[in-house]
């Protein structure tokens, strides 16, 4: 049975050669210094959490321990489930965003970052988790117009779009109808009812395209974007704070937060501004750099904070 | 976990009781009737592209090679990549998914039209020759209704590929019932993200079973009867 | 409207600056990719031969199997992804389960379809020069079910990587983290990138599977 057994060694010779060219790739063993322990960091799928992660991340590894990034995961439905299977360690967030995913919606965020946290902290300590001391750094929900319609109307606040809102199509994510602080807030706060609302993306490509060819004349996006002056978006003020402490603020699980690593995480928190993210997203949206090279350079500049 | 299962589908079925989500924009008849508009251009336009192009190859027996394996090279396309470049090239709304399905949907309909044509005996082709039909009079009252079963075997492939890929519309901000299955992954609902993919997979088995039925209405008797040939299956999302 | 061609006046579609500082990153992409590929298609490769010969030796089995498997088929891969996180989290398992499903589909009925081609004739000359039920199908039947099998093999091969790219949207790596980054910041070089190695990968396996057969079975040419 010739036959047979030249297949067998066909197959056995591929299989050998893959094995191979897989082991060869594989990733290197970890050098002979020990580490003082191994965090590994979470993300959500934008470059923002991209750069956040490694800032976090790279900090600790500066200091010793081993850290390992699960980054893009995608929604918090992904990333908390996954703080709290203890697939990661440490993500992150924002005080506000993190506070109403965990209490479903019920609008128990405010404007102040440090009561938005501690709220935020009777719901972690359940999952075995906790935040750490919020940032300066915010990075929240912003609504913006084109200029062209900016001027049409001579906006500059959120209120001044009672009486023409509903001459405008608004654009979002999918969460946006039932968040607090997106249109439930926009309608009870302002009394805007615009002329139609479109499901896109949170503040996501689609969001962008929509803009550029008028689909939506008023839009979700984030107050830290990179890339709202070249896309001619104004952003309108909230006159009656509506909108709440989306500061930036690391999330742990307890077993991780020793002593050591909640000190190095809240030393970067406190030097973090809202202008270094701002900052840090065009070099990473706009250059198209990398976001652990943008993060590296930056805690450079800042001597990793130590 | 089997109380999260168990759960899991007494929500499942509240959410497909709910008023709420049979009705409006984002209702199951509006996603429903998005999804079907989507795949039916993508398919219609792709078979009076493909169908055509796979007949006269195959009557004439020409580029049989590169016919053959269009519809191999076809399964090697990422329709993810697809979508998206599509998107990044034309914009926003339907226009570009459907460019971008059609494109996907092309491949298997060529090669099953052009093997259908081939498969025509040559026997019967002398004799419709030899009773003085001309050229295209052959091709559509003699070797096209031989070739009817493979070539609905074709659009019947790509047809129910096309409607589930149409699901990735809605990563690219596009409507469908795929729109369910997105707007669930970020929601953390996860009954919406059931109901989505229970949907699609319906429509999909629907859309298989409606066209196998069309396949065996419009095929003539005498060619019902013959073998089937064996059926190439295509997964691409 | 123009909203499309607007973001090519802004970005070439392939930016060669960053291409050429971007080499690691975009090998080790593909090499993700590939592993995952490679773990699916072997397992539902070694499960499909037990399930396929059940399946033809049993025909009572074979219908619910394969109508089983092809139900699972229906189902778009994103769902299942983000179905299984709950419970198998986020590693590479929760990705392989869906892909070493459909790849069951396609390779047991390909098991199936190639047994049943063997001719009787061959049946009743094994069974005349003495083999065992055993014997016969592991040394006649399965042989010769070979080609059907290569068949198979291709197939799941060249859908497998298609279907991982999507598997970044859970945040599993290959190929569509390339994608996916493409699209998020509005970028088209990783996209365009990933969309080619995607479809090299793939003709690159498609032939040298073909390759494999036409060595390991000279017999089965004109298949």
């Amino acid at each position: 049975m010739n036959g047979i057994r030249r297949t067998v060694w066909s197959a056995a010779a591929v299989a050998a050669i893959a094995l191979v060219a897989v082991a060869c790739g594989a990733s290197s063993s970890p050098s002979g210094t020990t580490s003082k322990g191994t965090i590994t960091v979470g993300g959500f799928n934008f470059p923002e959490s991209d750069i956040l992660a490694q800032v976090y991340g790279q900090t600790l590894a500066h200091d010793g321990y081993t850290v390992n990034y699960k980054l893009e995961l995608g929604a918090r439905s992904i990333v908390v489930p996954a703080l709290q299977s203890g697939q990661i360690d440490l993500y992150p967030g924002y005080a506000a965003s993190e506070l109403e995913y965990l209490n479903h919606g019920k609008g128990e965020a405010t404007a102040d970052p440090a009561e938005t946290t501690s709220k935020l902290n009777t719901y972690l300590s359940a999952i075995g988790a906790e935040a750490l001391t919020p940032s300066a750094a915010f990075d929240g929900n912003a609504y913006a117009v084109t200029k062209a319609t900016a001027d049409q109307y001579n906006l500059k606040t959120l209120s001044d779009l009672t009486g023409v809102a509903d001459k405008l199509v608004f654009g979002a994510g999918p969460e946006c109808k039932t968040y607090k602080f997106c249109l439930p807030g926009l309608t009870s706060v302002y009394g805007l009812h615009f002329k139609n609302t479109l499901v896109l993306d949170t503040d996501g490509p689609a969001t962008r395209a929509a803009f550029k060819n008028g689909t939506i004349q008023v839009g979700l996006v984030f107050s830290t974007d990179a890339d709202l002056q070249q896309l001619g978006l104004v952003v309108l003020q909230d006159d009656k704070h509506m909108i709440a402490a989306d500061n930036v603020v690391p999330v742990i699980r307890t077993k991780a937060a020793t002593n050591d690593v909640t000190g190095i995480l809240n030393k970067i928190s406190a030097g973090l501004s809202t202008n270094d993210l701002f900052t840090m997203n065009g070099e990473v949206s706009l250059q198209h750099m990398d976001a652990d090279a943008v993060a590296k350079s930056y805690l450079q500049a800042h001597n990793y904070f130590s | 976990m089997v109380t999260e299962t168990m759960s899991l589908l007494e929500h499942l079925w509240q959410w497909f009781a709910d008023p709420a989500n049979r009705q409006g924009s984002d209702g199951i008849p509006t996603r429903l009737g998005e999804h079907v508009q989507l795949s039916v251009e993508a398919i219609i336009i792709g078979a009076l592209i493909a169908l055509p192009i796979g007949v006269v190859l195959g009557h004439y027996g020409r580029f049989g090679n590169l016919a053959i394996n269009l519809s191999n090279a076809g399964r090697a396309i990422p329709s993810f990549a697809v979508i998206v470049l599509a998107f990044q090239a034309f914009g926003l709304g339907g226009g570009p998914i459907v460019f971008a399905l059609t494109l996907l949907a092309i491949p298997p309909m060529v090669t099953n039209a052009y093997v259908a044509l081939r498969e025509v005996d040559a026997d019967v082709r002398d004799a419709a020759r030899g009773m003085g039909y001309r050229e295209l009079a052959q091709v559509i009252r003699i070797e096209l209704p031989l070739a009817v079963p493979l070539i609905m075997a074709g659009v019947r492939t790509s047809a129910v590929q096309v409607v589930a890929t149409a699901t990735l519309a809605a990563l690219v901000a596009g409507g469908g019932l795929g729109r369910y299955i997105v707007d669930g992954l970020a929601r953390n609902d996860n009954p919406r993200l059931v109901a989505g993919a229970l949907l699609v997979a319906g429509l999909a088995l629907a859309t298989e079973f409606s066209l196998s039925a069309l396949e065996r209405l419009i095929s003539p008797r005498g060619v019902r009867l013959r073998r089937h040939p064996v059926y190439q299956p295509l997964k691409i999302v | 409207m123009a909203g499309g061609v607007f973001l090519d006046i802004v970005d070439p579609w392939i930016n060669w600056n960053w291409l050429s500082t971007h080499i690691p990153t975009v090998l080790a992409a593909l090499q993700q990719h590939v592993m995952l590929t490679a773990i699916a298609v072997a397992t539902a490769l070694v499960l499909s031969i037990p399930i396929g010969v059940v399946a033809h030796l049993w025909p009572a089995v074979r219908v619910p199997t394969l109508g089983a498997l092809g139900v699972f088929y229906t189902i778009p891969s994103i769902a299942l992804f983000a179905l299984l996180i709950p419970y198998t989290g986020l590693t590479g398992t929760t990705a392989e389960i869906p892909l070493i499903g459909y790849n069951l589909l396609v390779l047991v009925r390909n098991v199936v379809v190639g047994l049943e081609s063997v001719p009787p004739d061959v049946l009743d000359a094994a069974d005349g020069m003495g083999y065992r039920r055993f014997a016969r199908l592991v040394r006649i039947e399965l042989p010769l079910a070979l080609p059907a099998m290569f068949a198979g093999l291709r197939i799941a091969t060249v859908s497998t990587i298609g279907i991982v790219t999507i598997a970044a949207v859970i945040g599993i790596g290959g190929l569509g983290q390339l994608i996916l980054k493409g699209l998020i910041e509005n970028f088209h070089t990783p996209l365009v990138v990933a969309t080619i190695l995607s479809i090299a990968l793939a003709l690159f396996l498609d032939l040298s599977l073909a390759g494999t057969q036409r060595i390991a079975l000279p017999w089965s040419r004109k298949q």
